[in-house]
């Protein structure tokens, strides 16, 4: 049987805005399908500018980028994304918002409302279907953009830090919530954040961006044992996994 | 509005009238120079028909003059946004004619375009789809880009960014401009009548006047600002139900005209 190919292949891609900034050089990397990756490093290393690269929303300078083998050139429908604030439209009520890439397809709205109501139940926000934006707390907000991006069952879901404006403790719990649906749904994720434990707890494997302008230095597979509890984060692999990380980033900082 | 809401802003014009009355009691200030308010009220309710026929055109003509003024100030607003040649050839120009006082045209539009109810629209238009132009724009522009990046990445078409997010997040601009652009309208209608009418508020405000019938001419006044407040009131209600989701500032720029 052939391998099974590739979900995301990045190839020495580089990307370089018109204002001469260079934002990525020489990106290189691949995700396996239902591949959980994280590109972790400090504000400014161009890990935003690679998602919106691979979202579709940014042409690249040179090299090429593929998702399931295809260039990509524009948005696609396979792929979800969550960004750093939930940007919900704070017209429509939260069921509204979910079915929002469905009703910009155009594809009949009845045959997705199912699905969209089943998704804020495994969210744990279902109650809330009929309420408005301003109505929620930022956890609940975001769950609600996670749901959204899952709307389409996408084989590739982008996250640009998406938990980074919550307090810690939502945070924590955001992530083991994000595993859960993971695990049940299985799509591929890149998954950007500048939290190192945070890194560590969602991932199979991490790789460590540095910046001015942004490549690939690091990387190390987290072999730690699914599913994961948040007891996890005080076990001695755990702790040894964000030590090697920190490190990583610390040596790539004084270059 | 709860009653008690009310009761504060009811009780300070009340007590204001109440203090105008004896003042002009007290000081012996004749009827043609200041007339009391219980006066003014007779001379509504015994010339209420004459009143009425007049406020009739000038009622329907500011709620026309009004709805061109959204409809062209929207259209001129979009176009604005959407194309670069038009903002930049058109707006100094949609800028410069807001320098230019609106009410000294007056007498030249009646030569322009007759007596009759189109110079008055013209001006009502002139005067009032300026606001909503410069709220449009500022509404349709000042999206945050995260949602425009949102809306790109699943799929959404420049027509759908257009129709389901710069719109509904431009409504609550769109009237605030229009609360301002009502009591534009009004004046818009009334000074047009000053200038050239055989009938309306304004041409009994003036007729009032010639005939140093002051009485008259305050109720005219006061009919046409209750029309006014009325009016105004009409947009706010219209803006509660189609912003639901956006709670209005207590205090709106225009004020009552």
């Amino acid at each position: 049987m052939a391998p099974v190919p590739d979900s995301v292949e990045i190839e020495r891609v580089c990307k370089t805005y018109a204002s001469g900034l260079q934002a990525l050089r020489d990106v290189t990397f691949r995700v396996a399908p239902g591949e959980f990756v994280s590109l972790l490093g400090p504000s400014g290393c161009g890990k935003s500018t690679l998602l919106l690269l691979l979202a579709g929303l940014l042409p690249v300078s040179s090299g090429s980028m593929r998702i399931d083998t295809t260039v990509v050139t524009a948005p696609r429908p396979d792929v979800g994304m969550v960004f750093q604030s939930a940007v919900l439209l704070p017209w429509r009520t939260v069921l509204d918002n979910v079915l929002l890439p469905v009703e910009l397809l155009r594809l009949p709205r009845r045959a997705h409302e199912e699905r969209a109501r089943e998704l804020l139940a495994m969210a744990g926000i279902e109650d809330f279907a009929a309420r408005l934006p301003h109505e929620l707390s930022g956890g609940m907000k975001q769950r609600v953009a996670i749901c959204r991006a899952l709307v389409l069952r996408p084989r590739l879901l982008l996250m640009d830090e998406p938990f980074s404006a919550l307090d810690a403790l939502t945070r924590d719990r955001m992530a083991l919530e994000l595993l859960r649906l993971w695990e049940r749904l299985r799509p591929t994720v890149v998954f950007v954040t500048h939290a190192i434990r945070e890194a560590v707890f969602v991932s199979d494997r991490v790789l460590v961006m540095s910046p001015r302008p942004g490549t690939i230095g690091f990387e190390t597979e987290v072999k730690l044992p699914r599913p994961r509890g948040l007891s996890i984060q005080e076990s001695e692999e755990f702790n040894r996994y964000a030590g090697s990380l920190r490190r990583a980033i610390e040596a790539e900082e004084v270059v | 509005m709860s009653l008690s809401r009310l009761t504060w802003p009811l009780g300070v014009t009340a007590g204001a009238l109440v203090v105008w009355e004896a003042a002009v009691a007290a000081l012996g200030i004749k009827a043609v120079v200041l007339p009391r308010p219980s006066a003014i009220a007779a001379v509504v309710l015994e010339r209420w028909p004459l009143l009425l026929e007049h406020l009739w055109p000038t009622f329907y003509q500011i709620l026309l003059g009004f709805v061109l003024s959204v409809v062209g100030g929207f259209v001129m607003a979009v176009l604005l946004v959407y194309s670069e040649r038009i903002r930049k050839g058109v707006l100094p120009l949609i800028v410069t004619s807001q320098i230019v006082p609106k009410v000294a045209v007056a007498p030249l539009l009646v030569v322009w375009f007759g007596t009759g109810d189109l110079s008055r629209l013209l001006l009502a238009f002139l005067i009032a789809f300026f606001p909503i132009v410069i709220n449009t724009v500022v509404g349709l522009t000042s999206v945050d880009d995260d949602y425009i990046k949102m809306a790109r990445a699943f799929m959404g078409t420049r027509w759908q960014i257009f129709a389901k997010i710069r719109l509904p997040h431009a409504l609550p601009l769109i009237f605030g401009g229009m609360k301002i652009s009502i009591t534009l309208a009004v004046i818009g209608i009334v000074v047009a009548e000053f200038v050239a009418a055989q009938r309306g508020i304004g041409y009994l405000i003036v007729m009032a006047n010639g005939l140093l019938d002051t009485p008259l001419m305050m109720a005219a006044i006061a009919v046409l600002s209750a029309m006014g407040l009325a009016l105004y009131g009409l947009v706010v209600a219209l803006e509660r139900i189609v912003v639901y989701w956006h709670v209005p500032a207590e205090t709106t720029a225009g004020g009552t005209p």
